[in-house]
This record gives C-alpha cells, structure tokens and sequence, in this order.
C-alpha cells in the first residue's frame, strides 16, 4: 500500500513539478535569508537539484536531456540519419511485414467473441437444425447453418473456372454482423430445402470484377452449369467461416450438403449457458430420434482456424517451406543492425574527442553510453516507423505473388496493421537497437579519455577496441549478405528449372477442358452420352488436330492409384510402388504430341463397353517395372484390389495393347510416375479432362474464348471447370507457383541485403578516407600515383572481405542442404550460384568502395596538410 | 564547531519528524531547533536537511504548506502526518532497542 501511495505522490509531484521546484527555490531562499551568513548556504542550484532527486525522476530529466541532445546530434549529420533510418527500416519492414501475415492468418480473431460453433455427433438434418434453432432463441441471436466450402464450376461471363462456393442459411451474414453491401441476404424461403431457388451472393472481389456497379445485381451466372441470379454482394473482406474467403454463396435449399451450424450468442450469454443449454436441445432430439448408435451430444466450440489450402505438396515440405521465410527475414534485420553497429563505430571515432571532453568533465561512462544508445533508440524508432509503412507495401506484395496460387476471386485474410503489429514493430526496434547499439556504445566509451584528448584528430596510428569490433561487424554481415544471395539463387534456379523443366509431353499448341457432369447430377449414361458428345462437337472445329480425354491427365492431383502385377504371378502381401490409374479415349498419346512406342491405341468398341477382352496401354515406367528388359506388349496384368484387409488380384486379366512413353505427373517427382490406362468402356469417372492438339502453333491462347464457348453451346447445364491452354494448366501447378512466390520472397531479401552491404561499406570507406586525408595529402606531394592510391584504397579491407565471404559460402553449403530437400531441379552444391553470389557481392563492394577510392586520390595536398 | 557528519544513516528523518511532533516548523526552524535541543552537538547542513524533506514529502510521513510566519516572511511550514507519527514511534522504539544493546554490550564486554 505504502509503495502504490508513494509513487501515486511522486507522480503527483512529476504532474506540478514547475510549482513543486518552485516551492522549493523559494523555500531554500528564504532560509538563506533567516540564516546570519547567508553566504554560508551552500550551491543552492546543486542543493535544489540534490534534494529533487528525492522524488526519484532523474532518470527522465536524464532522457529527456539524452533526446534532446541526440536529436541535435543526429540533425547535424543528415547523411548518417538517413543511411541508418533506410537501413533500419528495410530491416526492421521486411520482418513486421512477415509479421503481419503471420497475424492475419494466425493471430488475429477471425470473429467477434459471441460467434460459436454447434456440434453434434450426429449428422443435422434442415429439421433438427430448426428444432435446435427453435429450442435456442434465448441463446442466439441467429443460429445460422453452412456446408463446407467447396470448389464448383463458376462462369461469370468470362468462361467457366473453379471457384469456393459456400452455402449458408439466410441469417448467415448476421451471424457475422455483416449483412451484404448490396442487395439483399437469402430469404427463409430460398432456405428449404429443394426450393430449388437459383439466387446467389457474390464476394466483393468478384463483384469488382464484374465492374463494381449497381447493374451486377440481377445479372446471372453458371455455377456447375444451372443459371443463378446474383441478389447481392458481401460486405469487403467478409470471409465467414471459410478461409479465405468464398467467392459465391448459394442459399441452402438450391444444393444438398452436409453443414454445420454457427450462431451468434446473445449479448452477455455466457459459452457455459449456451452449452447446457443446446446439450438440453440434444437430449430431446435423441429422445425423439432415437438411433441404434449414435447421440446428438451437442456442444459448443469456437470456430476453428482451417485452412483449406495448407495440404500442401505433402511430406512436410510445406511447412518447412513456411518456415523458411519466417526465419529469413531475421537474417535481414542482423545484417542491417550489423551495418548499423559499424556505421556507429565508424561516427563515433569521429566523435572521440567529443566524448573524450565530455568524459573528462565528469560525464560517467554509462552516462556516455546511455548517450549513445538514446542515440541508437531513436534512430531504431525512426526505422521502425518507416519500416511500418514499407512493410504494409510488402504485404501487399507478397499477397499479390500468393494470389496466383488461389482461385480467382477469394477473399484473403486481413493483414493489415493493428496493435500487434505496432508492438512487435516496436519490439524489432529495441531488440535493435540493442543488438547494434551495444557493442559500440561499449567500445567508444571504453578507454581513458586523456589518450583520445591528447590524440590528434588525424592521427590513425593505433585505433583500440573499437577497430576490432569493426572488423567482425563488416565480416558477419558479409557473411549473412552471401548466405541470402546464395538462398535466393537457389529459388531462382529452381523457378528457372520449374519453368524449363520437361514435363514429358508437348505443351505447347495443346488445350484441356475439365468437365464433372455429376456435379450437375448426370446419371453415369448421361455423362458418358455429355463426354462423348464433347469430343465428337470439338474434333469438328476448325484448326483442332486432335481430342482425346482422360481422368488424371498430367499436372492434376494423382487420385486413383493401384498396384499392378503381371497376371498369374503371387500376389505381393507388402506394398509396392502404385500406378496413376487413368481412364482415356482414344488419340490420348497424340493429343500430348507423344507417339505411341510399340501396338495399338483402343479401338471404338473399348471406348463404348466392357464387352470382350479387358485391355490396357501402359506406359514405359510400369512395362520396365513388370518385366525388365522384355517386351511386355500382349502380356496380360491384373490389378490388385484389397477386401478387408486381404489383397488378392483382380479378375478377369487385361491384355497390354499398348506402349507409350512416360509422362511427368508433378514437378517434385524425383522419377516419373507409373501409369496404365484403361479405355472408357471399361470405367467410367465423372470428372473428366478433355485434351485438344491444336494444328498450327502458338494459336491456343486465342482459342480459349472460342472452345469455352463451343462447349456451352454443346451443352449449357453442364459443369465446366476449366479451359485453359495447356502452359497455364502447367504453370498453374501447386509446387511451381511455390517456387515462384519462394524466388521473389528470396530475391527481395538477397537485393536487400546487397543494398544494405553497399550502403554500409559505402560509409565506412567513406569515413576511413576522410580520416585519412593527411596521409594522402602527404602521399600526394611525395609524388604518389593517384592510380596506385586508387588500388590501394579499392583493395584494403579485401582481406575481411574474403573472410566474410568464405564464411558466408560455408552457411550458404548448409542453406543448400535444406532448401535440397524443397526445391525442385537444385542440388545441395550449386557451383553457380555458389560462385555468383560472392562475385556478386565482390563487385558490389568494389563499387561501394569506388567513390570514397577516387576521393581519396583527389586530395589537395596543401589544403589537407594545412587542415591540421 | 557542531558537526554534521556521524549521524547513522536514517536517523536524520526520525530527527526531523521529532521535532515535527512538537509542532509544525520550517526548514530553517528544524535545523535551529536540532541545534539548539543537542546543546550545538548536531547541526543539519541544508545539504542533507532538504534531501531529507523531500524523502518524507515522498513518504507521505509530513506535509507542506505556505504559512505567514509571525515575522511576517513567508515560510514553507512541515507538519507531520498520522503515517508519519506512526513510522517515528517504529523508528523510535527501534533505535531505543539497538541503543540499549550497544549500551548493555559496551558496559559487560
């Protein structure tokens, strides 16, 4: 108590601190003037200082005298201020902008606080959801119901794509507190299920790419192929339960799905209360739905944070690929605070002698280093500041590089600035300051003042501690800078390797197509009537040389995949090495410019019925799996199929009619996959992709429009997920668009980086010339060539250089060893960019090094002599 | 010549809040009074008397106001506070215990 009671008096004192001083001058004179001798009343300006400190605020007279005195400092030298505010920033931007992603996707509550979750054990049907609604009216304010977010086919006017859609119940969006922006919400009729009402909400992304204007409203689009008439647009930025953020909502009776139910607590309900209560509403719904084996047991839970984009490319290489970023911009922010502990260094010989007189008038060397670290604050601050703006630009651009990866129109995570951005950047500041603030604040303040006041300010005979310092700055950031360089080659490599990379087939002139009739609810008769029907309207277009289609062409996901044996042989009990399954139609190996090796393609009758003998065309991986060095054409393979648990081979056997040659199916396979293909009498898949060869080459970007078109005009309510021409069905691949993302990441650091080593060697060379300057004269007069001057000032320090270099060409070996494991087409050694990068980073230095170089030769002799 | 120098840590606050306790005085009057009640043993030089003010203005222990003294100057006059004759009956007691013992020790030794 006495302790809260006294600081509350010491604040007070701070608060009428003027008034309090003056009590205290008044008071002191008056006692001098009570007192006989009043000279006898000691320095009254120490005592009232003295008897002040009392109150315990010396230390913010202290830094308040600090600021003051580094804010002059600082405008003094205007070139220094900048240097380390740019370089601050850049440091210290680059984290707080990893930051807030990080934030936006993890930290930052996705939803106000009263938004929760209805659990059941058991399925909803739309009846419980109503019974649990009705039973819950003094609990929620809305109790909403929503599928899970799924990919359909959009065509918004533009040719059909994939896109999240979301369907939700009409009180959704006030579950959220977020009613469209325009338009209107669902309505309880378009609720019931199988109302069938075709009405749609599109995300705010989407409708600024319908042209932002009232006139969207009311304009239809296909989803899956049925029309739907947009009633309204979603607030900006509104994601709802799904992450990121769908691009259409549909009203719940126009699909059928699975759903959950998310609602909004009314206001002061306590989560407790919601649980009895809606655990109450489960028990009654299972007394009056019993069932053999399961209960309702509703609870409530918080909205979770998935992810729906996080699979990944699997194993793990993911996540760590996530990681890898995170930790690369900490690199960043030590080579810029190890840039500016040298850039301190360097000032403060400058400033010897200042600190020298200061130290000699009785300034403590705390006192002097606290100086110089109040110096270091505040620049830090200034950087932070800038770094805070400079990294809400970054964000933006790392978003738009993710962009590519996700589906056109989806609405990502808010990762704007809010208080924990601040704190962290403020947080970056200090750790900086201290890291780079420290060592020189320790070393300039650290020998005797006499030595610095007797040495002359030219005199550079024997530089103490500091020097040395120096020297393991300039090494460690050199070191950091070729560790970055060599990182971002390696992604570069690896995009370059990604772009070049022979998928197997040909791209170019070719076009895919990818249908799902049964996302429209065709029968498997009339999906296989639709496909056909595909094929045989675009083989007549003209220009088109070939059409062929397939259910895993290359650069999809793997899907189905089987084991395949030679017919006859045991069963193998263990796992082997599967197969990509695929069904195809005819011309699949011509349609990826590929010639069949050895026998035939199918024939019409295998395209149209099981009927007569199975067969398969395998590929040139599985013959030489399952035989050797034979030729496996006409031999008979079986597959094998497991039946709780028991594998067995599958019957009747399928002749190998054909041989073609291996396709890649992803970019991170170290060796092409497997595949065999059966024809489409034998199986039928819904979602299938068509593939066409284009007669003339480069025309396939022009013939998108026209093949999207043609392909609703063969049938307009079927679902059509993608046109596009075969390099963008490439490119679009997961891994790929990583690297992608990975290498600009890397490059922005690495060109950092070497900006930061520029500037930073700039400026020490800088400083050493002007140091020096005597010396030079002196050489100058005695007849020195300015060319070996020139070379003399280029190459010293070349030394640490190499150190820092060969050090920095050690960490970038062990950076291989791990971004190995990530990257496609790179080895752990990569003699080109191990050589390029300290090349790089050499040349650089010699450059920052050039202008200060030719100062020095430049230097007047009787000017410089006369100086002293 | 009274001294300032001896004075055990502390005991200059519990000095002070004595003479307080007979009534409110101003700086100068604290001093004179010291003096003269210790026969010109203990004198307060302003470099300690002030110091030791503000501490117990921090403590809460007196209070200060401006007051017209009867020579009609203007004087900052201290007045102890009820916190403050509670911590000088503590220090008091306390100093009368140590005291006692280093007498008990310093006649049997």
């Amino acid at each position: 108590m006495t302790f809260i009671g006294d600081w509350l008096r010491r604040l007070g004192y701070l608060l009428r601190r003027r008034q309090m001083e003056d009590d205290l001058r008044r008071e002191m004179e008056s006692h001098r003037t009570m007192m006989g001798d009043p000279r006898a009343f000691g320095n009254t300006l120490r005592l009232r200082e003295e008897a002040g400190d009392a109150w315990g605020w010396r230390w913010l007279d202290d830094l308040a005298q600090d600021t003051r005195f580094a804010l002059r400092t600082l405008r003094r030298s205007p070139g220094f201020t900048l240097t380390a505010v740019v370089t601050l920033a850049l440091g210290i931007g680059v984290n707080t902008g990893m930051f807030s992603l990080v934030n936006g996707l993890l930290l930052r509550p996705l939803h106000d606080d009263d938004v929760v979750i209805v659990d059941g054990k058991r399925d909803f049907t739309y009846a419980t959801y109503r019974d649990v609604e009705e039973g819950t009216t003094d609990i929620f304010a809305h109790l909403a119901a929503a599928g899970s977010p799924d990919f359909l086919g959009l065509d918004a006017g533009d040719g059909a794509r994939s896109a999240l859609v979301h369907i939700v119940t009409a009180n959704y969006f006030q579950v959220f507190g977020a009613p469209p922006a325009h338009g209107r919400a669902f309505t309880t009729e378009e609720d019931r299920p199988g109302a069938g009402i075709h009405v749609a909400i599109i995300s705010y992304p989407l409708w600024e790419q319908l042209g932002a204007d009232a006139s969207v409203l009311g304009r239809l689009i296909r989803i899956n192929g049925d029309q739907f008439t947009i009633v309204g647009v979603a607030r900006e930025g509104f994601q709802g339960l799904s992450i990121p953020g769908p691009e259409v909502w549909l009203p719940f009776g126009a699909r059928e799905t699975g759903f959950t139910l998310v609602g909004q607590l009314r206001p002061g309900t306590p989560v407790e209360r919601a649980a009895a209560a809606v655990a109450t509403v489960g028990r009654r719904l299972d007394q009056a739905l019993p069932s053999a084996d399961k209960t309702y047991s509703l609870t409530i839970d918080r909205p979770g944070r998935r992810l729906l984009f996080m699979q990944g490319p699997g194993n793990g290489t993911g996540s760590l690929l996530a990681l890898l970023p995170m930790l690369m911009p900490g690199v960043v922010l030590l080579v810029a605070c190890l840039n500016l502990a040298d850039l301190l260094l360097a000032r403060g010989h400058v400033r010897r002698q200042e600190l020298a007189v200061r130290s000699s008038l009785g300034g403590g060397r705390w006192r002097l280093a606290r100086q110089i670290l109040t110096e270091g604050l505040l620049l830090a601050l200034a950087g932070g500041a800038v770094g805070l703006w400079l990294s809400t630009w970054a964000t933006k651009s790392l978003l738009a590089s993710v962009r590519p990866l996700l589906p056109v129109a989806v609405t990502l995570p808010d990762v704007s600035i809010d208080w924990r951005v601040l704190l962290v950047t403020v947080a970056f500041s200090l750790v900086a300051t201290l890291v780079f603030g420290v060592a020189p604040a320790l070393a300039l303040t650290r020998r005797a003042a006499a030595a610095d006041l007797k040495r002359h300010a030219g005199d550079e005979g024997h530089r103490p501690g500091g020097i040395r310092i120096g020297k393991t700055l300039v090494i460690g950031q050199i070191a950091l800078s070729v560790l970055l360089l060599a990182s971002g080659g390696l992604f570069l490599m690896s995009v370059v390797s990604a772009g070049t990379a022979d998928p197997g087939f040909r791209l170019d002139g070719g076009l895919v197509v990818q249908v799902d009739p049964g996302l429209a609810g065709y029968t498997e008769a009339q999906g296989r009537q639709a496909h056909l029907a595909l094929i045989e309207r675009l083989r007549a277009v003209p220009g088109v040389e070939a059409v062929s289609i397939g259910s895993r062409p290359p650069f999809t996901s793997i899907g189905d995949s089987r084991d395949v044996v030679p017919a006859g042989t045991p069963v193998p009990q263990s796992d082997i090495p599967g197969s990509v399954f695929s069904v195809i139609g005819r011309d699949y190996a011509r349609t990826l410019g590929l010639p069949m090796l050895r026998g035939r393609d199918f024939t019409d009758a295998e395209l149209l019925s099981s009927a007569g003998e199975r067969v398969a065309i395998i590929d040139t991986e599985l013959a030489e799996q399952l035989w050797p060095g034979e030729d496996a054409l006409g031999r008979l393979i079986q597959f094998i199929a497991v039946v709780d648990g028991v594998r067995s081979a599958e019957n009747p056997p399928l002749r190998v009619v054909g041989i073609m040659p291996s396709v890649k199916h992803s970019l991170g396979e170290p060796r092409p996959y497997k595949h065999v293909y059966v024809p489409l009498g034998q199986h039928y898949e819904s979602a299938m992709t068509l593939q066409l060869r284009l007669a003339g080459e480069g025309g396939e970007r022009a013939m998108v429009g026209t093949i999207a078109r043609i392909v609703r005009d063969v049938d307009e309510r079927l679902p059509v997920l993608r046109v596009a021409t075969w390099q963008d069905h490439f490119d679009a691949d997961l891994e790929a668009s990583l690297y992608r993302v990975g290498a600009g990441v890397f490059s922005a650091f690495a060109g950092i980086a070497l900006l930061l080593a520029v500037l930073g060697i700039y400026g020490v060379k800088s400083y050493v010339v002007s140091r020096r300057t005597r010396e030079f004269g002196i050489r100058i007069a005695i007849g020195a060539q300015p060319r070996a001057l020139l070379r003399q000032v280029l190459l010293e320090g070349s030394r640490i250089t190499m150190i820092g270099i060969a050090i920095g060409l050690l960490l970038a070996l062990g950076a291989g060893q791990v971004l190995q494991g990530i990257l496609y087409g790179v080895n752990a050694v990569e003699p080109i960019v191990l050589i390029a990068a300290p090349l790089i980073l050499f040349a650089s230095s010699v450059l920052a090094s050039f202008v200060p170089a030719l100062r020095a030769t430049r230097v007047n002799p009787t000017v410089a002599l006369r100086a002293e | 010549m009274p001294r300032d120098a001896g004075l055990p840590p502390g005991t200059l606050m519990m000095l002070v809040l004595r003479v307080l306790m007979r009534q409110p005085a101003h700086g100068y009057a604290i001093a004179q009074t010291i003096r003269q009640l210790s026969r010109d043993e203990l004198s307060v030089e302003e470099g300690s008397l002030y110091p030791a003010l503000q501490k117990l203005l921090v403590k809460g222990w007196v209070k200060a106001a401006w007051r017209e003294s009867d020579s009609g100057r203007q004087v900052r006059e201290y007045r102890i506070t009820p916190s403050g004759r509670r911590q000088l009956d503590e220090e008091m007691t306390e100093y009368r215990r140590m005291s006692n013992a280093i007498d008990v020790l310093l006649k049997e030794a």
